[in-house]
Protein backbone atom coordinates (compact mmCIF):
# COMPACT_ATOMS: atom_id res chain seq x y z
CA UNK A 1 0.00 0.00 0.00
CA UNK A 2 2.67 2.24 1.07
CA UNK A 3 4.95 1.18 -2.05
CA UNK A 4 1.91 2.32 -4.44
CA UNK A 5 1.30 5.71 -2.57
CA UNK A 6 5.27 6.54 -2.97
CA UNK A 7 5.03 4.90 -6.43
CA UNK A 8 1.37 7.38 -7.30
CA UNK A 9 3.83 10.21 -5.83
CA UNK A 10 6.49 9.69 -7.85
CA UNK A 11 3.98 9.49 -11.35
CA UNK A 12 2.83 12.50 -9.96
CA UNK A 13 5.61 14.84 -9.81
CA UNK A 14 6.95 13.70 -13.30
CA UNK A 15 3.57 14.50 -14.92
CA UNK A 16 3.80 18.07 -12.74
CA UNK A 17 7.52 18.59 -14.32
CA UNK A 18 6.14 17.41 -17.73
CA UNK A 19 3.31 19.74 -17.80
CA UNK A 20 5.49 22.52 -16.24
CA UNK A 21 8.09 22.26 -18.82
CA UNK A 22 5.98 21.67 -21.73
CA UNK A 23 3.38 24.69 -20.32
CA UNK A 24 0.77 25.75 -22.81
CA UNK A 25 2.02 28.80 -24.59
CA UNK A 26 -0.94 31.03 -22.54
CA UNK A 27 0.87 30.03 -19.17
CA UNK A 28 2.12 33.92 -18.53
CA UNK A 29 -1.03 35.22 -19.66
CA UNK A 30 -4.14 36.34 -17.69
CA UNK A 31 -7.14 35.05 -19.13
CA UNK A 32 -9.95 37.92 -19.63
CA UNK A 33 -13.37 38.55 -20.87
CA UNK A 34 -13.53 38.70 -24.71
CA UNK A 35 -14.10 41.99 -26.14
CA UNK A 36 -14.67 41.03 -29.69
CA UNK A 37 -14.60 38.04 -31.75
CA UNK A 38 -13.46 39.19 -35.06
CA UNK A 39 -10.14 41.93 -36.12
CA UNK A 40 -9.54 42.95 -39.15
CA UNK A 41 -5.77 43.83 -39.78
CA UNK A 42 -5.09 46.48 -42.56
CA UNK A 43 -1.38 46.28 -42.86
CA UNK A 44 -1.33 44.53 -46.27
CA UNK A 45 -5.31 45.26 -47.29
CA UNK A 46 -4.97 48.20 -49.49
CA UNK A 47 -5.79 46.44 -52.73
CA UNK A 48 -4.47 49.57 -54.48
CA UNK A 49 -1.03 50.04 -52.87
CA UNK A 50 2.10 48.01 -53.93
CA UNK A 51 3.69 46.51 -51.05
CA UNK A 52 7.39 47.17 -51.86
CA UNK A 53 10.52 45.94 -48.68
CA UNK A 54 13.58 45.49 -48.97
CA UNK A 55 14.33 42.37 -47.99
CA UNK A 56 17.04 40.52 -45.85
CA UNK A 57 16.53 36.78 -44.75
CA UNK A 58 19.02 35.05 -42.52
CA UNK A 59 18.64 31.02 -42.95
CA UNK A 60 20.39 28.89 -40.69
CA UNK A 61 23.51 31.19 -41.12
CA UNK A 62 23.45 31.85 -44.65
CA UNK A 63 22.17 35.79 -45.47
CA UNK A 64 20.36 36.72 -49.02
CA UNK A 65 18.46 40.00 -49.59
CA UNK A 66 16.38 41.28 -51.97
CA UNK A 67 12.84 43.14 -52.99
CA UNK A 68 9.55 41.59 -51.36
CA UNK A 69 6.83 42.86 -53.16
CA UNK A 70 3.06 41.88 -52.24
CA UNK A 71 -0.41 43.57 -53.95
CA UNK A 72 -4.11 42.43 -52.92
CA UNK A 73 -5.12 41.20 -56.39
CA UNK A 74 -8.79 40.38 -55.47
CA UNK A 75 -10.97 39.78 -52.25
CA UNK A 76 -9.20 37.07 -51.61
CA UNK A 77 -5.75 36.77 -52.97
CA UNK A 78 -2.54 38.29 -52.64
CA UNK A 79 0.37 38.30 -55.23
CA UNK A 80 4.09 37.73 -53.73
CA UNK A 81 6.80 38.38 -55.68
CA UNK A 82 10.64 37.91 -54.56
CA UNK A 83 13.31 39.46 -56.99
CA UNK A 84 17.31 40.18 -56.65
CA UNK A 85 17.83 43.96 -56.22
CA UNK A 86 18.50 43.92 -60.44
CA UNK A 87 15.10 43.17 -60.84
CA UNK A 88 15.48 39.42 -61.75
CA UNK A 89 12.46 37.28 -59.82
CA UNK A 90 13.28 34.37 -57.79
CA UNK A 91 9.54 33.43 -57.21
CA UNK A 92 6.34 34.40 -58.01
CA UNK A 93 3.12 33.38 -55.80
CA UNK A 94 -0.42 33.60 -55.42
CA UNK A 95 -1.68 33.00 -51.82
CA UNK A 96 -5.38 32.98 -50.55
CA UNK A 97 -6.56 31.69 -47.55
CA UNK A 98 -6.84 28.35 -48.68
CA UNK A 99 -5.36 27.93 -51.86
CA UNK A 100 -1.57 29.30 -53.80
CA UNK A 101 -0.46 29.09 -56.69
CA UNK A 102 3.26 29.16 -57.62
CA UNK A 103 3.65 31.39 -60.87
CA UNK A 104 7.08 31.13 -60.74
CA UNK A 105 10.27 30.03 -58.94
CA UNK A 106 14.09 29.95 -60.04
CA UNK A 107 15.19 26.10 -59.56
CA UNK A 108 17.39 26.75 -56.57
CA UNK A 109 14.68 27.68 -54.23
CA UNK A 110 12.75 24.75 -55.57
CA UNK A 111 11.99 22.95 -52.63
CA UNK A 112 8.81 21.30 -51.48
CA UNK A 113 9.83 22.63 -47.44
CA UNK A 114 10.85 26.07 -48.71
CA UNK A 115 7.99 26.68 -50.33
CA UNK A 116 5.49 25.77 -47.79
CA UNK A 117 7.05 27.10 -45.44
CA UNK A 118 7.38 31.17 -47.12
CA UNK A 119 3.48 30.24 -47.86
CA UNK A 120 3.16 29.53 -43.79
CA UNK A 121 4.85 32.84 -43.16
CA UNK A 122 3.20 34.73 -45.97
CA UNK A 123 -0.35 33.64 -45.16
CA UNK A 124 -0.14 34.83 -41.71
CA UNK A 125 1.26 37.99 -42.63
CA UNK A 126 -0.68 38.98 -45.44
CA UNK A 127 -4.15 37.54 -43.27
CA UNK A 128 -6.89 40.43 -42.81
CA UNK A 129 -9.88 39.02 -40.85
CA UNK A 130 -9.28 36.40 -37.76
CA UNK A 131 -11.73 35.00 -35.69
CA UNK A 132 -11.38 35.77 -32.50
CA UNK A 133 -11.59 32.46 -29.73
CA UNK A 134 -10.29 33.59 -26.50
CA UNK A 135 -8.72 36.80 -24.86
CA UNK A 136 -5.58 37.67 -22.55
CA UNK A 137 -3.48 39.67 -21.12
CA UNK A 138 0.41 40.32 -19.85
CA UNK A 139 1.52 43.79 -18.65
CA UNK A 140 1.77 44.75 -22.28
CA UNK A 141 -0.42 43.91 -24.22
CA UNK A 142 -3.94 42.70 -24.70
CA UNK A 143 -3.47 39.12 -26.63
CA UNK A 144 -6.51 37.60 -28.97
CA UNK A 145 -6.44 33.95 -29.63
CA UNK A 146 -7.71 32.81 -33.21
CA UNK A 147 -7.72 29.15 -34.20
CA UNK A 148 -6.03 28.44 -37.39
CA UNK A 149 -6.03 24.45 -38.55
CA UNK A 150 -4.01 22.74 -36.00
CA UNK A 151 -2.07 26.10 -35.16
CA UNK A 152 -3.43 29.15 -33.16
CA UNK A 153 -2.34 32.66 -34.52
CA UNK A 154 -2.15 34.90 -31.22
CA UNK A 155 -2.76 38.97 -32.30
CA UNK A 156 -0.76 41.47 -29.40
CA UNK A 157 -2.27 44.45 -29.41
CA UNK A 158 -0.23 47.30 -27.33
CA UNK A 159 -2.28 48.84 -24.18
CA UNK A 160 -0.53 51.56 -24.67
CA UNK A 161 -1.41 52.81 -28.06
CA UNK A 162 -4.31 49.40 -29.53
CA UNK A 163 -1.62 49.07 -32.26
CA UNK A 164 -1.52 45.30 -32.93
CA UNK A 165 2.62 45.00 -32.46
CA UNK A 166 3.06 41.56 -33.14
CA UNK A 167 1.57 37.90 -34.60
CA UNK A 168 2.42 34.44 -32.84
CA UNK A 169 1.77 31.29 -34.56
CA UNK A 170 2.03 28.39 -32.05
CA UNK A 171 0.95 25.00 -31.07
CA UNK A 172 -0.69 24.18 -27.94
CA UNK A 173 2.71 24.28 -26.38
CA UNK A 174 5.52 26.14 -28.48
CA UNK A 175 5.73 29.52 -30.06
CA UNK A 176 6.47 28.91 -33.86
CA UNK A 177 6.67 31.70 -36.28
CA UNK A 178 6.64 35.30 -34.52
CA UNK A 179 5.80 38.41 -36.81
CA UNK A 180 6.46 41.51 -35.63
CA UNK A 181 5.57 44.94 -37.15
CA UNK A 182 6.48 48.57 -36.77
CA UNK A 183 4.50 51.10 -37.80
CA UNK A 184 4.19 54.25 -39.95
CA UNK A 185 1.05 54.69 -39.53
CA UNK A 186 -2.44 52.56 -38.42
CA UNK A 187 -2.79 50.64 -41.59
CA UNK A 188 0.72 50.20 -42.72
CA UNK A 189 3.89 48.35 -41.40
CA UNK A 190 7.39 50.53 -42.21
CA UNK A 191 9.40 47.54 -41.22
CA UNK A 192 8.22 43.76 -40.33
CA UNK A 193 10.31 40.95 -38.85
CA UNK A 194 9.52 37.62 -39.55
CA UNK A 195 10.88 35.49 -36.85
CA UNK A 196 11.28 30.88 -36.69
CA UNK A 197 11.54 29.48 -33.28
CA UNK A 198 12.19 25.65 -34.60
CA UNK A 199 13.79 26.57 -37.51
CA UNK A 200 17.17 29.52 -37.89
CA UNK A 201 15.11 31.41 -40.20
CA UNK A 202 14.81 35.09 -39.99
CA UNK A 203 13.25 37.61 -43.01
CA UNK A 204 13.38 41.19 -42.47
CA UNK A 205 11.10 43.65 -44.60
CA UNK A 206 12.11 47.22 -44.76
CA UNK A 207 9.79 49.60 -46.73
CA UNK A 208 11.27 51.51 -49.09
CA UNK A 209 9.27 54.35 -50.92
CA UNK A 210 10.09 54.20 -54.99
CA UNK A 211 11.18 57.56 -56.16
CA UNK B 1 -12.20 39.15 -102.94
CA UNK B 2 -12.91 42.96 -102.37
CA UNK B 3 -13.36 42.60 -99.10
CA UNK B 4 -10.54 40.64 -98.61
CA UNK B 5 -8.51 42.92 -100.21
CA UNK B 6 -9.67 46.29 -98.37
CA UNK B 7 -8.63 44.01 -94.80
CA UNK B 8 -5.21 43.38 -96.25
CA UNK B 9 -4.72 46.51 -97.30
CA UNK B 10 -6.50 48.49 -94.03
CA UNK B 11 -4.05 45.48 -91.50
CA UNK B 12 -1.47 46.40 -93.75
CA UNK B 13 -2.05 50.64 -93.22
CA UNK B 14 -2.58 49.85 -89.75
CA UNK B 15 0.14 47.53 -88.73
CA UNK B 16 2.44 50.28 -90.49
CA UNK B 17 1.32 52.96 -88.07
CA UNK B 18 2.02 50.94 -85.01
CA UNK B 19 5.67 49.73 -86.07
CA UNK B 20 6.39 52.79 -87.47
CA UNK B 21 8.73 53.81 -84.55
CA UNK B 22 10.27 50.24 -85.00
CA UNK B 23 11.70 49.74 -88.70
CA UNK B 24 13.96 46.81 -89.42
CA UNK B 25 17.50 47.13 -90.99
CA UNK B 26 18.58 45.94 -93.66
CA UNK B 27 21.83 44.09 -94.23
CA UNK B 28 23.73 46.52 -95.09
CA UNK B 29 22.56 48.83 -92.21
CA UNK B 30 23.01 46.05 -89.80
CA UNK B 31 26.66 45.87 -90.77
CA UNK B 32 27.43 49.48 -90.67
CA UNK B 33 25.87 49.85 -87.54
CA UNK B 34 27.65 46.74 -85.43
CA UNK B 35 30.53 48.52 -87.31
CA UNK B 36 29.88 51.52 -85.47
CA UNK B 37 29.44 49.91 -82.35
CA UNK B 38 32.51 47.89 -82.88
CA UNK B 39 34.82 50.93 -82.90
CA UNK B 40 33.32 52.98 -79.95
CA UNK B 41 33.40 49.74 -77.85
CA UNK B 42 36.64 48.58 -78.41
CA UNK B 43 38.09 52.30 -77.24
CA UNK B 44 36.19 51.72 -74.26
CA UNK B 45 38.81 51.34 -71.57
CA UNK B 46 36.55 52.80 -68.38
CA UNK B 47 32.97 53.85 -68.51
CA UNK B 48 30.73 55.51 -65.81
CA UNK B 49 27.61 56.21 -65.73
CA UNK B 50 24.39 56.34 -63.76
CA UNK B 51 21.37 54.73 -64.12
CA UNK B 52 17.84 54.23 -63.39
CA UNK B 53 15.94 51.52 -63.23
CA UNK B 54 12.66 50.76 -63.27
CA UNK B 55 10.89 47.17 -62.89
CA UNK B 56 7.88 46.57 -64.57
CA UNK B 57 5.35 44.27 -62.97
CA UNK B 58 2.37 43.83 -64.58
CA UNK B 59 0.02 43.42 -61.45
CA UNK B 60 1.71 46.52 -59.83
CA UNK B 61 0.43 49.91 -59.93
CA UNK B 62 3.10 51.62 -60.86
CA UNK B 63 7.28 50.98 -61.56
CA UNK B 64 9.57 49.83 -58.65
CA UNK B 65 12.46 52.80 -59.26
CA UNK B 66 15.55 52.68 -57.75
CA UNK B 67 19.40 54.34 -58.82
CA UNK B 68 22.90 54.35 -58.84
CA UNK B 69 25.94 54.91 -60.75
CA UNK B 70 27.93 51.79 -62.43
CA UNK B 71 31.54 52.05 -62.97
CA UNK B 72 34.15 49.64 -65.74
CA UNK B 73 37.38 49.09 -66.17
CA UNK B 74 38.61 47.29 -68.76
CA UNK B 75 39.25 44.09 -68.53
CA UNK B 76 36.76 42.93 -65.96
CA UNK B 77 36.18 45.21 -63.52
CA UNK B 78 32.28 46.17 -62.60
CA UNK B 79 30.77 47.80 -59.75
CA UNK B 80 26.86 48.42 -59.86
CA UNK B 81 25.95 50.53 -56.83
CA UNK B 82 22.26 51.58 -55.94
CA UNK B 83 22.08 54.88 -54.22
CA UNK B 84 18.32 55.34 -54.18
CA UNK B 85 16.25 54.45 -52.32
CA UNK B 86 18.49 51.99 -50.41
CA UNK B 87 22.45 51.69 -50.59
CA UNK B 88 23.47 48.56 -52.29
CA UNK B 89 26.56 47.69 -54.30
CA UNK B 90 27.63 44.82 -56.18
CA UNK B 91 31.35 44.58 -57.46
CA UNK B 92 32.61 41.82 -59.65
CA UNK B 93 36.46 41.30 -59.47
CA UNK B 94 38.65 38.68 -59.79
CA UNK B 95 36.45 35.76 -60.14
CA UNK B 96 34.73 37.40 -57.20
CA UNK B 97 31.37 38.76 -56.00
CA UNK B 98 31.79 41.64 -53.14
CA UNK B 99 28.60 42.94 -51.96
CA UNK B 100 27.69 45.48 -49.66
CA UNK B 101 24.00 45.87 -48.28
CA UNK B 102 23.57 48.85 -46.23
CA UNK B 103 26.90 48.59 -45.00
CA UNK B 104 27.01 44.58 -44.51
CA UNK B 105 29.26 42.85 -46.45
CA UNK B 106 30.12 39.66 -48.42
CA UNK B 107 31.39 37.79 -50.78
CA UNK B 108 30.70 34.87 -53.32
CA UNK B 109 33.32 33.32 -54.76
CA UNK B 110 32.50 32.48 -58.66
CA UNK B 111 36.09 31.88 -60.09
CA UNK B 112 34.32 28.70 -61.89
CA UNK B 113 30.93 29.47 -61.66
CA UNK B 114 30.42 29.50 -65.39
CA UNK B 115 26.82 31.18 -65.55
CA UNK B 116 28.18 33.66 -63.58
CA UNK B 117 30.96 34.44 -66.00
CA UNK B 118 28.32 34.92 -68.87
CA UNK B 119 26.52 37.50 -66.21
CA UNK B 120 29.36 39.69 -65.74
CA UNK B 121 30.01 39.28 -69.58
CA UNK B 122 26.37 39.58 -70.45
CA UNK B 123 26.30 43.54 -67.65
CA UNK B 124 29.80 44.41 -69.32
CA UNK B 125 28.78 43.86 -73.26
CA UNK B 126 25.10 45.23 -72.10
CA UNK B 127 26.51 48.41 -71.62
CA UNK B 128 29.72 48.99 -73.59
CA UNK B 129 27.58 47.44 -76.20
CA UNK B 130 29.22 44.69 -77.40
CA UNK B 131 27.59 42.04 -77.36
CA UNK B 132 26.83 40.82 -81.06
CA UNK B 133 27.61 36.84 -80.11
CA UNK B 134 25.73 35.06 -82.82
CA UNK B 135 26.95 32.09 -81.06
CA UNK B 136 25.31 33.31 -78.02
CA UNK B 137 22.42 34.75 -79.36
CA UNK B 138 19.55 35.09 -82.29
CA UNK B 139 20.34 38.58 -82.70
CA UNK B 140 17.46 41.21 -84.53
CA UNK B 141 17.63 44.70 -85.60
CA UNK B 142 15.99 48.15 -85.96
CA UNK B 143 15.86 51.61 -86.34
CA UNK B 144 14.24 54.24 -84.63
CA UNK B 145 13.32 58.02 -84.35
CA UNK B 146 17.18 58.79 -83.49
CA UNK B 147 18.27 55.78 -82.05
CA UNK B 148 19.39 51.71 -83.05
CA UNK B 149 17.62 48.67 -81.42
CA UNK B 150 19.22 45.39 -80.84
CA UNK B 151 16.68 42.27 -79.76
CA UNK B 152 19.01 39.42 -78.38
CA UNK B 153 16.91 36.59 -77.52
CA UNK B 154 19.64 33.70 -75.53
CA UNK B 155 19.97 30.60 -77.25
CA UNK B 156 21.57 28.40 -74.01
CA UNK B 157 18.80 27.11 -72.21
CA UNK B 158 19.38 27.95 -68.72
CA UNK B 159 20.00 31.51 -69.65
CA UNK B 160 16.98 31.31 -71.25
CA UNK B 161 14.98 30.18 -68.19
CA UNK B 162 15.85 33.97 -66.99
CA UNK B 163 15.99 36.52 -69.35
CA UNK B 164 13.83 35.67 -72.31
CA UNK B 165 15.32 38.91 -74.27
CA UNK B 166 17.54 41.31 -73.66
CA UNK B 167 17.02 44.59 -76.00
CA UNK B 168 19.45 47.23 -76.31
CA UNK B 169 18.61 50.67 -77.24
CA UNK B 170 21.81 53.16 -78.61
CA UNK B 171 22.12 56.08 -79.49
CA UNK B 172 22.33 56.78 -83.29
CA UNK B 173 25.32 59.10 -83.44
CA UNK B 174 27.40 58.13 -80.41
CA UNK B 175 26.72 54.36 -80.73
CA UNK B 176 26.52 53.52 -76.95
CA UNK B 177 23.60 52.08 -75.10
CA UNK B 178 21.27 54.63 -73.61
CA UNK B 179 19.01 51.81 -72.35
CA UNK B 180 18.84 48.11 -71.33
CA UNK B 181 15.48 46.00 -71.04
CA UNK B 182 15.60 42.48 -69.91
CA UNK B 183 12.31 40.81 -70.22
CA UNK B 184 11.31 37.75 -68.27
CA UNK B 185 9.55 35.01 -69.71
CA UNK B 186 6.35 36.36 -68.65
CA UNK B 187 5.61 39.93 -69.81
CA UNK B 188 7.17 41.75 -66.69
CA UNK B 189 10.84 43.36 -67.33
CA UNK B 190 13.72 45.38 -65.77
CA UNK B 191 14.35 48.60 -67.46
CA UNK B 192 17.62 50.27 -67.19
CA UNK B 193 18.07 54.01 -68.46
CA UNK B 194 21.95 55.10 -68.58
CA UNK B 195 22.42 58.83 -68.55
CA UNK B 196 25.18 61.40 -68.05
CA UNK B 197 28.03 58.96 -69.24
CA UNK B 198 31.37 59.50 -69.23
CA UNK B 199 33.85 57.21 -71.21
CA UNK B 200 37.36 56.72 -70.45
CA UNK B 201 38.14 59.05 -67.64
CA UNK B 202 40.57 57.37 -65.31
CA UNK B 203 39.06 55.43 -62.74
CA UNK B 204 41.00 54.07 -60.02
CA UNK B 205 40.87 50.42 -58.74
CA UNK B 206 40.05 51.84 -55.34
CA UNK B 207 36.91 52.02 -56.67
CA UNK B 208 36.09 48.38 -57.01
CA UNK B 209 36.71 47.29 -53.15
CA UNK B 210 33.38 47.30 -51.49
Amino acid sequence: MQKSTIQFLLINCFLAIVLVSCGSVTKNYTPKKLDKTAIEVPYFADANADYVYKTNITVYGHEMSGVFIAKKINDTTHRVVFTTEFGNKLLDFEIAEKTFKVNSIVSELDRKILINTLTEDFRILLKKDFLIQEQFENVDFNIYKSADDSRDNYLFFSKKDQKLEKVVRSSKTKDKITITFTLENDNFAKKVVILHQNIKLKIELNYFKSE
Amino acid sequence: MKTKLYIFLFLNVFSISIFAQEQKMNDAEIAAFKQDVNVVSKKIKTLSTDFVQYKHLDFLSKDIETSGKMVFKEPALLSWQYKKPYNYSIVFKNGKILINDEGKKSAVDIGNSKIFARINKLIIGSVSGNMFDDKEFTISYFKLKGQNLAKFVPKDATLKKYIKQIELTFDKEEATVVQVKLLESSEDYTRIVLKNKVINAKIDDSVFTN
